[in-house]
């Protein structure tokens, strides 16, 4: 069992993150037997975050003040006006940028973000222009049925229907673009009737 | 102050510039430059090309398919050694489904339902005999080739051409023919607006990948744990069954005829009547009519497929076919009984 103190300064060391791999093993294994060395360990952490973060360790002192502050608080009278008045100086400021006096950055702003809104729309124009994934619609000269086919609607087919299009694309195979992309696309795309069952 | 005008017209200058520049990025593929030798070459000439191409070459790739607003996907490997071919196809997307092709048997696994289809496509041999059809029409009396310039699609330089149907019974095709040998790499199908009805792409490619033919019929070969199920067909007429086609549609040629030995609850499978104009094709399903089933007649875009049911009789009609509506109506309404 190494000293204590060494076990301190290891269990330090490991918090911080700098221990390497046979400390590393060491030192977790006497966390694990040593109750103490564990409660140590909690301790560098707490440590730690109050050293980086100083907003973070409530201590007891502070409970104190804080019950000091809000009686005080209940007893000041209500400055309504002056509070609210404070604001909108506050927030004009906030907002106002420094050199907003300058018409040649705003001119720049501008062009920029100009320039940049036209990239984006021309690319994402290009993009549209590749296979629309819109919903086909068949046109009915008659007051026959017309039904919609697309994601959402592809309930419209029945199992027969399924049928006849799975022959149909199996036999309808006697066209110069079969081979490869006929048959290609059948296997990928078709859904043969053995899944119906 | 002189100067700082000056500042402010140059940053317009290269924002203008800067929005061209991107614009190029995004435009069209370059139009040939000039008349090349392959300008010169017929549609046939193309066709057997491409045909040809995708018999002689080995490859392993990704394939994408998107139609109606579906997109599915799958992996393809694909070896010839000059006399015999062999591709597997495992689908990517939608239950798995691996598809085994060994010149025209065609073995289909379906894993989630233990099931193996094996028949024996004889469509897949008929081309080149489409380019000299009995009747003496041609495929370039009804559609005319011409490229139209060239992209890089899934890692292969391609020469793109159009396909464009001479009248408006027939849909458009856009081919993208990898220069060396031809293979298609990308096809899109469109209607007479021009808009893509369907595109069927290799998102990925690698030519002369290494895959041997023994591995691939092994694993065709491999049924323990399947049901194995060969669909049987029966090869018929339309005359024999009593249907003809009294008035014939321009370009589309009677391909197959048969029927399936299938026992129904409402009686007899549908006879199935093919056609073909070279590359689009059609089917003609008769069934008798039943009037729990058929309950309405409708008309279906699906992609590219094309579908209208009618009730002729005492017969329901279902037509079914990459062509346009009217052309499905001509040979609703064309369709005769015999006897």
């Amino acid at each position: 069992m190494k000293p204590t103190t060494q076990n301190h300064e290891l269990i330090s060391a490991l918090a911080d993150g700098q221990l390497a791999s046979e400390d590393f093993a060491s030192v977790l294994a006497a966390c694990e037997a040593d109750e103490e060395a564990l409660a140590s360990w909690s301790n560098y952490h707490l440590i730690g975050d109050v050293l980086r973060s100083p907003g973070l360790a409530p201590q007891g002192s502070d409970a104190a003040f804080v019950m000091r502050l809000r009686t005080r608080l209940v007893q000041e009278p209500a400055l309504d006006a002056g509070v609210s008045a404070g604001k909108p100086t506050l927030a004009r400021i906030g907002r106002e940028a420094s050199n907003d006096n300058s018409f040649r950055w705003k001119l720049v702003a501008g062009f920029a973000s100009v320039a940049a809104v036209v990239a984006v729309a021309w690319s994402a124009g290009s993009g549209l222009l590749s296979p629309s994934a819109a919903p086909q619609l068949a046109r009915s000269d008659t007051s026959q049925q017309v039904l919609v086919m697309s994601e959402q609607g592809s309930v419209v087919r029945d199992a027969r229907m399924q049928e006849m299009l799975a022959e149909h694309r199996q036999f309808g195979g006697t066209s110069a673009l079969q081979m490869p992309s006929g048959f290609l696309r059948n296997a990928t795309f078709e859904t043969p009737q053995g899944e119906r069952r | 102050m002189n100067f700082k005008r000056f500042r402010l017209l140059a940053l317009m200058g290269c924002a203008f510039s800067a929005t061209n520049y991107i614009a190029a990025q995004t435009s069209a593929p370059v139009p040939a430059v000039a008349a090349q030798a392959t300008e010169s070459k017929n549609i046939s000439e193309w066709l057997v090309r491409m045909h040809e191409a995708s018999r002689n070459r080995s490859y392993v790739g990704t394939f994408v398919v998107s139609s109606g607003g579906v997109m599915s996907s799958a992996k393809i490997w694909h070896v010839c050694d000059g006399t015999q071919q062999i591709e597997r196809v495992e689908t990517l997307t939608g239950p798995p489904r691996s598809t085994f092709r060994h010149n025209d048997q065609v073995v289909t696994f379906m894993p989630e339902q233990k099931l193996v289809r094996a028949e024996k496509r004889e469509s897949l041999g008929l081309f080149p005999e489409l380019l000299k059809s009995s009747a003496g029409s041609h495929i370039g009396d009804f559609y005319q080739a011409r490229q139209e310039g060239r992209e890089r699609v899934a890692g292969v330089d391609a020469d793109v051409i159009a396909l464009i149907p001479k009248d408006s019974m027939r849909f458009g095709y856009r081919v993208w023919a990898e220069q060396k040998r031809g293979m298609v790499v990308k096809l899109q199908t469109l209607d007479a607006d021009g808009k893509v009805l369907e595109q069927s792409a290799f998102s990925e490619l690698q030519f002369d990948a290494p895959v041997k033919i023994e591995k691939l019929v092994q694993m065709m070969n491999k049924v323990e744990g399947y049901r194995v199920e060969k669909p049987e067909l029966i090869k018929t007429t339309a005359s024999a069954e009593g249907w003809a086609l009294k008035k014939p549609v321009a370009g589309f040629q009677p391909m197959s005829c048969h029927k399936r030995p299938r026992a129904t609850p409402s009686g007899d499978a549908p006879m199935q009547w093919v056609f073909s104009d070279g590359l689009a094709s059609v089917s003609i399903f008769v069934e008798p009519f039943d009037a729990q089933r058929h309950l309405k007649e409708s008309r279906m875009a699906m992609g590219a497929t094309q579908s209208l049911t009618r009730r002729v009789d005492a017969y329901w009609l279902t037509v079914m076919g990459e062509v346009p509506m009217a052309t499905l109506g001509l040979f609703a309404d064309g369709l005769e009984r015999k006897k």
